[in-house]
């Protein structure tokens, strides 16, 4: 074609229109893309790096005043590591308040799910609706409906305790010890989040055959067999979404402990990393250091996330390995 | 397979019907009877409200301001949604309908970005908006919220644009449409649905969110809903009946969204999660 010269004139301009077509087809996408993805680098990916060089200076009200930069080094991890408030207190209140909840709210929703596939048309449509009541109360609406529900002088529980001759409500309140405190704050959190788990568990299950669980029943497997056998394996993959994201929103817990009597630095022993985080930040213009408790934050989700991914899909290899 | 449950059985499907109605309704419940409770504040465990007053709701929005703070959240809500619809619909459609390079790692990374604990970002963004003198301004705070809904928003709605039979759209372009009219006229209408789940979700994580709107807002004429809330009750921390009646106003749009939609927005859940 090119050794022809009558088609070589017309073909050139045909080439660059046809090149900047492909130009054209190639660029849409990242068109349509750009608006998004610089939100995301603007609002995430340039915190996410800053908050991790933060870490490393001491940073107070003078740097923030200035904007000059004060690298320390490793001063803030070792400071944070080397104090014992992180581990006697800190860490056990984040990783066993996590624990107890993530358990809770996983076990709470799968058997709300069964007990949604059992019932009829009417009672599942009044039980999804109470379902959804609960997870559509704002977390901070919450907080203060559980505060005053166990209110030490005038709430529902300590006056009904009260009226049961069981405690003696001067004398008591909830939520100066510990232990009282983040069992409030796991009612709480439990409450609010085993909705989602529910309502996905359910959906789940609906995908699962009809005739799978009637065949394991004609092959005299009982309820507990079917479901641990059967039902288990077959939404693992839903297990595994809703066990992740769980522990991700348990880990980061922040409102729901910091409104609580108590929780927002007046009482050191109920102190999770990201109130901590906080209150090293911006009660006591830490930033730097305050910075370095985040980045420790995120550090744990992502070890946690990643184990719990290689643990899963190890299992499942090995299940499907004849 | 219920017709084969036994009466034992029908009982303790009962019990739990009834364990589940009381642990999910209760804090509603209590919440809402307090608010028109007039001795709201001594009331111990009274199962009935002593009698029916509106003085809370009228000292809350009176006295606290909450009809400001209430606006103020729902002006972010709005900002949130038609922002994180749009960039999130552009998005989707390119990850759904075009085959290029980088294609999967943009996928991937829409993903991961859902993982990184937004918390751990508060002091970093703070100073970010500080620098930008976006601290003390409802647009700052739309701008933080639209990126916490975009991640989830772009991958709820790629489903939607991919479930969109190629078919319809080579019809429209056949029928003379550009490639922008194919878009409004065609694909717009038909991943609607879709928009409405990520709006949804865009509106509620905006409503809710409390950490950031407690460091960023200053100003008391700005303070969203939640913020609102909690600086009223650090003022009138012994009044419960008006407390409640604060926490009312900003729950029950949530509430009536949330059972509106919920058929909704459990359809577009567990698709996502399965997918």
């Amino acid at each position: 074609m090119a050794a022809d010269p009558r088609k070589a004139g017309p073909a050139a301009p045909r080439a660059r229109a046809a090149r900047r077509a492909a130009w054209a087809r190639a660029s849409r996408p990242w068109l349509l893309l750009a608006p998004a993805l610089a939100v995301l680098a603007v609002l995430l990916f340039w915190p996410l790096v800053r908050v991790l060089l933060l870490s490393f200076q001491d940073y107070g009200l003078r740097q923030i005043n200035t904007g000059e930069s004060n690298y320390t080094g490793l001063d803030n991890y070792r400071e944070i590591l080397g104090d014992s408030f992180l581990w006697t207190t800190v860490l056990p209140n984040t990783v066993g308040f996590a624990a107890t909840c993530v358990t809770l709210t996983v076990v709470v929703g799968t058997l709300v799910a069964l007990l949604l596939q059992r019932l009829g048309r009417a009672w599942r449509a009044i039980c999804s609706t109470a379902i959804m009541m609960a997870w559509a109360m704002p977390a901070v609406t919450g907080t203060y409906v559980w505060i005053w529900v166990f209110d030490p002088l005038n709430g529902v529980v300590s006056g009904g305790l009260d009226g049961l001759g069981l405690i003696e409500p001067r004398e008591t309140n909830w939520f100066t010890d510990r232990w009282s405190f983040y069992a409030i704050a796991t009612l709480n959190v439990v409450h609010h989040g085993f909705p989602f788990v529910a309502i996905t568990v359910y959906a789940a299950l609906l995908t699962i055959p009809r005739e799978l669980p009637e065949a394991a029943t004609v092959d005299g497997a009982n309820a507990w067999q079917r479901f641990w056998h059967l039902t288990v394996p077959t939404i693992r993959p839903v297990f595994m979404v809703v066990t992740i994201l769980s522990i991700i929103w348990d880990f980061k817990v922040f409102a729901q402990i910091y409104l609580m009597p108590g929780g927002a630095g007046a009482n050191p022993d109920v102190l999770n990393l990201g109130v901590w985080s906080y209150i090293e930040s911006f009660s006591r213009n830490q930033y730097g250091l305050g910075s370095a408790i985040a980045v420790l934050l995120t550090l744990l989700l992502l070890a946690i996330t990643v184990v719990y991914v290689r643990a899963l899909s190890k299992e499942s290899d090995e299940g499907d390995a004849p | 397979m219920t017709r084969r449950t036994s009466t034992a059985g029908r009982i303790g499907i009962a019990a739990a019907v009834t364990a589940l109605l009381a642990f999910t309704l209760f804090p509603v419940y209590w919440m809402i009877s307090s608010a028109f409770d007039p001795e709201a504040d001594h009331r111990g465990s009274e199962v009935l409200p002593s009698g029916f007053t509106l003085d809370h709701f009228s000292h809350v929005l009176d006295d606290g301001e909450f009809g400001r703070y209430l606006a103020n959240s729902a002006l972010v809500g709005l900002g949130t949604v038609l922002l994180s619809g749009l960039l999130a619909l552009f998005a989707a459609v390119a990850v759904a309908r075009f085959r290029f390079r980088l294609r999967t790692q943009v996928l991937v990374m829409i993903l991961v970005v859902q993982m990184v604990p937004l918390e751990a970002l508060v002091i970093p963004l703070f100073l970010q908006m500080r620098d930008l003198e976006l601290l003390n301004s409802l647009i700052g705070l739309t701008i933080v919220y639209l990126a916490f809904s975009l991640p989830f928003a772009v991958w709820t709605l790629r489903g939607f644009v991919a479930a969109v039979p190629r078919e319809v759209e080579e019809a429209a372009y056949l029928d003379g449409c550009g490639w922008w009219g194919m878009f409004s006229r065609i694909l717009l209408p038909l991943v609607a649905p879709g928009l409405v789940a990520t709006s949804v979700f865009a509106f509620i994580v905006a409503w809710n969110e409390f950490v950031f709107a407690f460091v960023f807002m200053q100003d008391d004429s700005k303070y969203t809903a939640a913020v609102g809330l909690h600086r009223f009750f650090g003022q009138y921390s012994t009044d419960w009946g008006a407390v409640m009646a604060g926490s009312t106003l900003i729950t029950l749009p949530v509430l009536i969204f949330f059972v509106l939609v919920q058929r909704r927005l459990a359809g577009g859940l567990a698709a996502g999660a399965i997918r």
